[in-house]
């Protein structure tokens, strides 16, 4: 079993209880604003459940999730204790407070801002302050798993780090950096004008301050996601990892390129030059790069577990995979979406098609595919991986996973496909409610009717999904073996240095950050009198 | 399996064909790519279908009550040019002129910004969308090719009632627009 | 990335050949793409001209320019000039409403003495200070013009409409009266008509928000607030910025604009004994 059990379940249950309000919110959000409810009478409560659903999917479930394997992997991987226990445990603590004191102004009606903030709307300053604080737990993560992976470097000078540490932390070094963005603009423009040291926000200069994270948070998401697929499946299907190497450069790719493309969210926006919005858009396809080498990468893995079932011919490695294995289940599925999700992605990614689909639904469509659905169906893969090493019990029978996983990718399918289609005939994003009985929108009216069923089928597969962790607390006792994870089938002896460390790659992300960043930055922060009053929604300073 | 016995072989024929595969998908990969990219540039080009081209600012505490958006040069214009300039200003919750009229077959631009927020404005139907930052102008490029009536929803959230922000976009023939100008220095049809 | 041999002790030109190709691959990329962005692709653009190529390079890395000067059209009747953000009204001080609650002696015949209205003038008791301010300085302008207003606001000072306006605020505002028993809200007021460009009466009013410069309706007189839907329906009024109550009220029905004042001049207590 692992150590520090506590901690790490702390951080699970904290990811998957949030989540699961946040869940029932959507559901009702869909709901409410389809045709088969009359119009909400107060808008607000509706923008008051986006913003709550919104910030906690966002901010607290995948960093939570990210910190809690991190710390597993810091362990499993590293075979050393965990280096600053304490420390963790108040990053963990600060996680839960911020999260609360965030998600308490926002219930009472104070913070509708939505999660993506919106300056000059300013909303309650305990909201911002309390993620605020949530990120500075996280940043205690990112620090910790650099000090355990240092002082192992130390212990073994020379030696390959193992493949999920050096993964991980990358993620946290992309993290740390991403977040500074939002960071800027919460501490210099938005909460001043919050707690009334200010009345005017730089609107466009905190789109692009927010951009800045808001693209490679979502690398930061999917960094477990990836290592479950090279460190996870392949154990857990009884095969091999096909390539080392690949994997890391995969993942060096990410730490570099997932940064400077921001600006690919603000292709829309006046304030930012086109020069700028087509260099973050030529490094926008960049980063399809590694997603492209994963999907060959995996693929290979999973054909090596197929042959060693007795797999025979160009396609009957297929049959033979333990279909009957959870995590084969949820890789598979996580990948179809990811192909649906990614094709979606690249055409997000150009300015030209990106005008017909801006800001309409479907690019909420896009990011519940690609995040709610191929990302987040492999934390509950991670989930379910650990938790008989959490709680040294049996999980329920694999036939109740399965059936929470296919409800939740069809459930996915169902919500988002026809929220994809309303987009492209122009549903504007974030209404409390429309007017299908006008014969311009009535095409969209049974669409959003199949969205909404789908939503009402991924929040039973959420549930199902608690039921079975909850489960996994009340099994029978096992002895589970030490955590391993795959094994590549050329494992490496000796690494160069660009592979086996960061430095430099951070050093190419920083100076990434600096090239595309820098002047649309420095251009903003020179103009004067472009500043908006603020204008306080729900509370005053 | 011939791949497992070859792990501690050095440059075995197993790691060169596997080497070799990723090298492989790797090209094809970048080569991808390139090609996604140079699409987008090459129709961008092709359809002049770029992002605005200047960053304007404005003063936005009195950009509603002087200068290019006060509520009387709102509206479409006929240029001496032959092409159509509409200003427009969005605000807490309408779109002004909440009605806007162009004619079809003729190159348009459209000026607007916010008094307040960060609103949005799509033409249902076509590929028109930008946004509304307080405090800069936003400047598109468009020409419609029929005749019609479009809804022109606010697309991004303004606040509480963003839902009610619709306007609207009638485009009418040639004759009817430049008969429409001769009468009214701004042509909307808000009134209607 | 070329895929190294990674089963020997790496040499130090191997790390070499790691350090420099990942540099020069992304520094190949930033130029590459900066010359296209920056240059090349603003040279084809075709509805726009340059003065110059470093104009053109400048426009397209985001340097703020201003726009042509063109004369704009200047509306045929004043329009209002009030400029109003949320810090002017915060703290206004024990004097300044002190100071208007001497001044508010002559607005009492028809706004009462506490603010409550006798006659169909609007109450100011609690009203939101934006508003009293933007009003009155709108009819000290011309930008709003009423026969019994305009005089008295003519020799207001600055200092005095802040004043009035903090002591107004300061009053106890007149709550919303809509018990249970009471018909149902009218669509028009709950959830505007979007459609039409209308979004729901709280969004800006108070109900729900107050957008600042929005009066607080509740319990005003309802022929007060049916006669001002008109006025701006008709054009007659016109200090609304940016066209924003004409734009609503233009698309309302009679009986919508009936239903609107109706809800809002709702009271504890029938009109016949005020």
């Amino acid at each position: 079993m692992l150590n520090n059990r506590q901690l790490i379940l702390g951080h699970f249950w904290l990811a998957f209880a949030l989540f699961t309000v946040a869940l029932v919110l959507g559901a009702w959000q869909m709901w409410v604003r389809s045709p088969l409810l009359p119009w909400v009478s107060d808008p607000e409560l509706y923008y008051r459940a986006v913003t709550a659903h919104g910030t906690v999917m966002a901010y607290v479930l995948p960093t939570l999730v990210a910190m809690g394997f991190g710390y597993a992997i810091s362990q499993a991987a590293l075979q050393q204790s965990l280096i600053g226990v304490r420390w963790a445990w108040l990053g963990l603590i600060l996680v839960a407070v911020g999260s609360v004191m965030a998600v308490i102004p926002v219930a009472l009606g104070r913070a509708s801002v939505l999660y993506t903030f919106y300056p000059p709307l300013v909303g309650s300053a305990f909201y911002y302050i309390g993620v605020v604080l949530a990120v500075v737990g996280s940043w205690i993560w990112v620090a910790l798993l650099s000090v355990n992976l240092y002082a192992w470097k130390r212990e073994h000078p020379g030696a390959p780090v193992p493949f999920a540490m050096f993964a991980i932390v990358a993620g946290a070094y992309l993290w740390a950096w991403t977040s500074v963005g939002a960071a800027l603009e919460l501490l210099f423009q938005i909460i001043p004008a919050a707690v009334g040291l200010t009345s005017t926000i730089d609107a466009g200069l905190s789109r692009v301050y927010f951009s800045w994270t808001l693209h490679a948070i979502v690398y930061f998401w999917l960094i477990p996601t990836y290592i479950a697929f090279y460190t996870i499946f392949p154990r857990a299907i009884g095969g091999k990892l096909y390539s080392d190497t690949m994997g890391r450069i995969a993942f060096i790719l990410f730490l570099v390129v997932a940064m400077p493309i921001g600006i690919h969210h603000t292709f829309a926006d006046p304030q930012i030059g086109a020069g700028f919005k087509f260099i973050h858009s030529a490094f926008t396809a960049l980063v399809s790069l590694p997603t492209l080498l994963t999907v060959f990468t995996i693929c290979a893995s999973a054909e090596i577990a197929g042959r060693l079932h007795g797999g025979r011919g160009p396609f009957g490695w297929i049959a033979a995979l333990p279909w009957g294995n959870p995590i084969m289940l949820a890789t598979a599925l996580s990948f179809v979406m990811l192909g649906f999700g990614g094709a979606g992605g690249l055409i997000n990614m150009s300015y030209q098609l990106n005008t017909s689909i801006h800001n309409t639904q479907w690019i909420t469509g896009h990011f519940h595919l690609i995040f709610g659905g191929a990302i987040v169906i492999m934390y509950f893969a991670i989930a379910y991986d650990l938790w008989p090493h959490l709680t040294g019990r049996a999980l329920p029978r694999e036939g109740l996973m399965r059936l929470q996983l296919w409800l939740w990718t069809v459930g996915m399918i169902i919500t988002t496909f026809p929220w994809h289609y309303v987009g492209i005939l122009g549903m504007p994003r974030r209404m409390a409610y429309y007017d299908y009985s006008n014969p311009l929108l009535a095409a969209q009216a049974p669409w959003v009717d199949i969205s909404t069923v789908g939503a009402l089928i991924i929040l039973i597969s959420g549930l199902l999904f608690i039921f079975i962790l909850v489960e996994g607390h009340r099994g029978s006792a096992i002895d589970v073996s030490k955590y391993q994870f795959s094994t590549a089938v050329h494992p490496p002896v000796a690494l160069p240095g660009a592979l086996n460390g960061l430095g430099l790659w951070v050093a190419l992300m920083i100076g990434l950050t600096v090239t595309n960043y820098g002047f649309p930055i420095v251009e903003l922060l020179a103009r004067t009198g472009v500043a908006v009053p603020a204008v306080y929604v729900g509370s005053q300073p | 399996m011939s791949q497992q016995q070859h792990t501690s072989d050095h440059g075995g024929q197993g790691s060169n064909v596997a080497k070799r595969a990723e090298q492989r998908w790797a090209f094809v990969a970048v080569l991808m790519l390139i090609l996604f990219v140079g699409l987008a540039a090459g129709a961008g080009i092709h359809y002049m279908v770029m992002p605005q081209a200047r960053v304007e600012t404005t003063d936005p505490r009195t950009v509603a009550i002087t200068g290019e958006f006060v509520e009387s040069n709102l509206g479409s214009v006929a240029e001496p040019d032959g092409s159509v300039t509409v200003r427009a200003l969005g605000q807490r919750y309408s779109f002004t002129p909440s009605c806007i009229v162009v004619p079809a077959q003729t190159p348009v631009r459209l000026r607007a910004t916010s008094a307040d927020v960060i609103h949005g404005i799509l033409i249902e139907g076509t590929n028109v969308n930008t946004m509304l930052i307080p405090g800069y102008v936003s400047s598109i490029t468009m020409q419609f090719r029929e005749s019609g009536e479009h809804l022109m929803p606010c697309q991004e959230f303004c606040s509480v009632g963003h839902e009610g922000m619709w306007g609207k976009v009638r485009v009418i023939d040639k004759a009817a627009f430049t008969a429409a100008a001769a009468k009214a220095k701004r042509v909307t049809c808000a009134e209607q | 990335m070329n895929d190294e041999h990674i089963s020997s002790e790496p040499t130090a030109s191997q790390e070499l050949v790691w350090r420099l190709s990942s540099i020069g691959i992304t520094g190949l990329l930033v130029i590459l793409t900066a010359a296209v962005g920056l240059i090349l692709l603003p040279l084809l653009q075709r509805d726009v001209t340059y003065s110059s190529l470093w104009d053109a390079i400048c426009s397209a890395a985001g340097v703020r320019q201003l726009s042509a000067d063109e004369p704009a059209i200047a509306p045929a009747f004043k329009t209002s000039q009030a400029v109003l953000t949320s810090d002017m009204f915060r703290n206004p001080g024990a004097q300044s409403i002190g100071r208007g609650a001497t001044l508010g002696q002559r607005c009492a015949i028809c706004h009462g003495p506490s603010g409550v209205s006798r006659a169909d003038s609007p109450n100011l008791a609690g009203q939101y200070a934006a508003v009293i301010y933007k009003e009155l300085l709108d009819f000290r302008s011309g930008a709003r013009v009423n026969s019994v207003m305009s005089p008295f606001a003519e020799g207001l000072s600055d200092q005095d409409i802040a004043d009035l306006a903090a002591y107004y605020a300061y009053l106890p505002r007149l709550p919303g009266f809509h018990p249970p028993t009471q018909t149902s809200i009218p669509r028009i007021v709950i959830n505007g008509a979007p459609m039409r460009g209308i979004a729901s009466c709280g969004s800006c009013h108070g109900g729900l928000d107050n957008k600042l410069g929005s009066p607080w309706l509740e319990q005003q007189p309802e022929p007060y607030i049916q006669s001002q839907l008109q006025a701006f329906a008709s054009r007659e009024r016109h200090n609304d910025i940016g066209q924003q109550m004409r734009n609503i009220a233009r698309q309302m029905t009679p009986e919508e604009m009936a239903d609107a004042a109706r809800y809002y001049a709702s009271q504890p207590f029938s009109s016949s004994t005020q």
